[in-house]
């Protein structure tokens, strides 16, 4: 393991100590750490303020090695990272103290960066954390995602045996994403489906928020382990609240004022966008808090509904632009028809009956309670 | 298994097998009393029939919300007509005019309608499980109704009351997480449209036909309805 701490690689970056203090309380502030049971845990309740518990923790600690793995991904998720504005954070996490293995992001190419994979998992055996981004294939043995002559499931196997944690980031890592949307003819799964022996936590979403991805790995730097997670192993901290608890444009939903088309007066004026299909009432994720492009805007605030990115099997849905409370599948014509049609054939069939059991019973000489009477 | 599995799959193939089950039951029903057959009406008629089913709706609609104590229900059993009729209005505000609602129509029906603001249907839906409360206690005490009230009818109770009071804690974010109350919400919802056939909860459709019968023999005899 590198020897150098990360205090030590920022000072190397030319990070002046306010510089670094400023950046602790970023962190700090980011991770939510004054709310977590973990921070207590390393004497945050004894003392000193979250921010110094971070600065601690990175003068102290060496850097964590990142591997990074792309399976049956569009890359969206690194260029969010990659291209992400955000002040330090972003740039720091990723290019400055850990990553040692990235495919898009890496000069080396073929073989090259194969071997560059071995040597980081042989050097930082069972320390380095693996990110994986996009989905393992597992029909055919994994034949549709192929990298350097291996399948991307026996690379993603292979990577995560000597790891300390796994980070699924984006949809398609976190639950399958759209390569899972069916008839998903390449047999996707989500990376905890196939990996069950390592401590694992799910960044969903499409891309995944860069700085929750980094913030992620920043708690495991600070803390030595995987933030506290829900019971789709999100962690909490960015995945506590839905779109629509913190969305800007909530009080036109209690007020009723909705946009009824994309072009219209309302949409223009910032209705609410439920109509149209948001899915943000059922979407855990921080879109809302940390938003995009140094926290310029996120889809809602730009005009276009929540399409639920952050949760299993959303491209399966019911539809992007059908309302969220809208059932996901509909009776078709058809088989209402045929339903009806059994309706009426079982009422006139049971009628028809009652009716001949009726007139034999009004036939003279028929027993029945008419006749007994007379 | 996960809630949102769950949810998922009582908003899909649970609530598209609930609904066959409520269409062809509802059918059945239907043809089964227009079947029971119509006797021949040998009576020369002394008024209009089409306006006493005018007559027998207006009265239903404008005075007997407005104006109760012209029935007896009233005088007898305040309560039970004061909580019927407000369960009733905000079952129909809320189903019809609640946004989720709308929406619900408007996927399966290819239209929509404008809706309430939501602290309306709020306060509805409030009024609602309130008004079911009431009339279950009032089912409880009374001695008579307590007597004739056998498992349907509290069935019909609990499968009205579960999509009520999951929807109202839903919305208010109750306890538990939104996904899990809907999941609850849809699985009540499922379980009442399979159920509405069977039980007594079918005089929604059926209202409109005694309504409209003993309107028109009204109208043919010449009394008000």
């Amino acid at each position: 393991m590198d020897e150098k701490t990360v205090y030590d690689h920022l000072r190397e970056s030319g990070f002046s100590r306010r510089d670094f203090m400023k950046f602790c309380g970023l962190l700090s502030g980011m991770m939510g750490l004054e709310f977590l049971p973990a921070a207590k845990l390393l004497g945050a309740a004894a003392g000193p303020s979250a921010a110094e518990l971070v600065a601690g923790a990175l003068k102290s600690k060496p850097r964590v090695p990142v591997i990074w793995l792309e399976l049956q991904d569009c890359a969206g998720c690194t260029e969010a990272v990659s291209r992400s504005q955000s002040p330090s954070l972003v740039n720091l996490v990723l290019n400055k103290i850990t990553v040692d293995y990235q495919e898009t992001l890496m000069a080396a190419a073929g073989f090259q960066a194969e071997a560059a994979r071995r040597e980081a998992m042989a050097r930082y055996k069972g320390q380095y954390v693996l990110v994986v981004e996009g989905s393992p294939s597992v029909d055919a043995d994994g034949v549709f995602c192929v990298i350097g002559g291996k399948s991307g499931l026996d690379i993603l196997r292979e990577t995560a045996a000597d790891a300390a944690a796994v980070i699924a980031v984006g949809n398609c890592a976190a639950f399958g994403g759209l390569p899972k949307a069916k008839p998903n003819p390449t047999g996707a799964r989500a990376v905890s489906e196939i990996i069950a022996d390592k401590p694992i936590i799910n960044i969903p979403g499409c891309p995944a928020i860069p700085e929750v991805t980094t913030g992620t790995i920043a708690h495991f730097l600070i803390m030595g382990a995987l933030p506290a997670t829900d019971g789709l192993k999100r962690p909490v901290t960015f995945y506590g609240h839905t779109i629509h608890d913190h969305c800007l444009r909530r009080p036109f939903y209690d007020a009723g004022k909705f946009v009824e088309r994309f072009d219209d007066k309302e949409a223009r004026a910032g209705y609410c966008l439920y109509k149209m299909g948001c899915k943000g009432p059922t979407t855990y994720n921080a879109c809302p808090s940390l938003k995009w492009e140094k926290g310029l805007s996120y889809p809602v605030q730009s005009g276009h509904p929540c399409l639920g990115c952050s949760e299993p099997d959303f491209w399966d849905g019911g539809g992007f632009y059908k309302g969220q409370s809208a059932p996901v599948e509909q009776p078709t014509i058809a088989a209402a028809g045929i339903s009806a049609g059994v309706g009426v054939a079982l009422g006139a069939v049971l009628a028809g009956a009652n009716s001949v059991k009726k007139r034999k019973a009004g036939k003279p000489g028929a027993s029945g309670p008419d006749e007994s009477a007379k | 298994m996960d809630w949102t599995t769950i949810l998922r799959f009582f908003r899909g193939p649970f609530f598209v097998v609930s609904l066959l089950i409520f269409i062809g039951g509802m059918t059945y029903r239907l043809v089964r009393v227009l079947l029971l057959g119509w006797s021949r009406d040998r009576v020369k008629s002394r008024g209009s029939k089409a306006m006493g089913v005018l007559k027998s709706y207006a009265k239903g609609v404008l005075v007997l919300p407005f104006i109760p104590w012209v029935k007896r229900t009233f005088g007898n059993n305040a309560l039970t007509y004061l909580a019927g009729g407000l369960f009733h209005l905000s079952l129909l505000t809320v189903v019809v005019f609640g946004t989720p609602h709308m929406l619900v129509w408007k996927s399966l029906l290819g239209f929509g309608w404008p809706t309430l603001p939501f602290p309306v249907i709020d306060w509805l839906s409030a009024v609602g499980i309130i008004a079911l409360v009431l009339l279950l206690i009032n089912r409880l005490t009374h001695p008579v109704l307590k007597l004739i009230t056998r498992a349907p009818l509290w069935l019909n109770w609990i499968l009205v009351f579960l999509p009520f009071v999951t929807g109202y804690a839903m919305t208010h974010h109750l306890c538990l997480r939104y996904e899990v109350f809907f999941s609850l919400h849809m699985i009540a919802v499922d379980l009442l449209l399979i159920w509405i056939p069977f039980g007594r909860i079918s005089h929604f459709l059926f209202y409109f036909f005694s309504r409209t019968i003993h309107g028109a023999q009204a109208g043919k005899r010449a009394v008000n309805p």
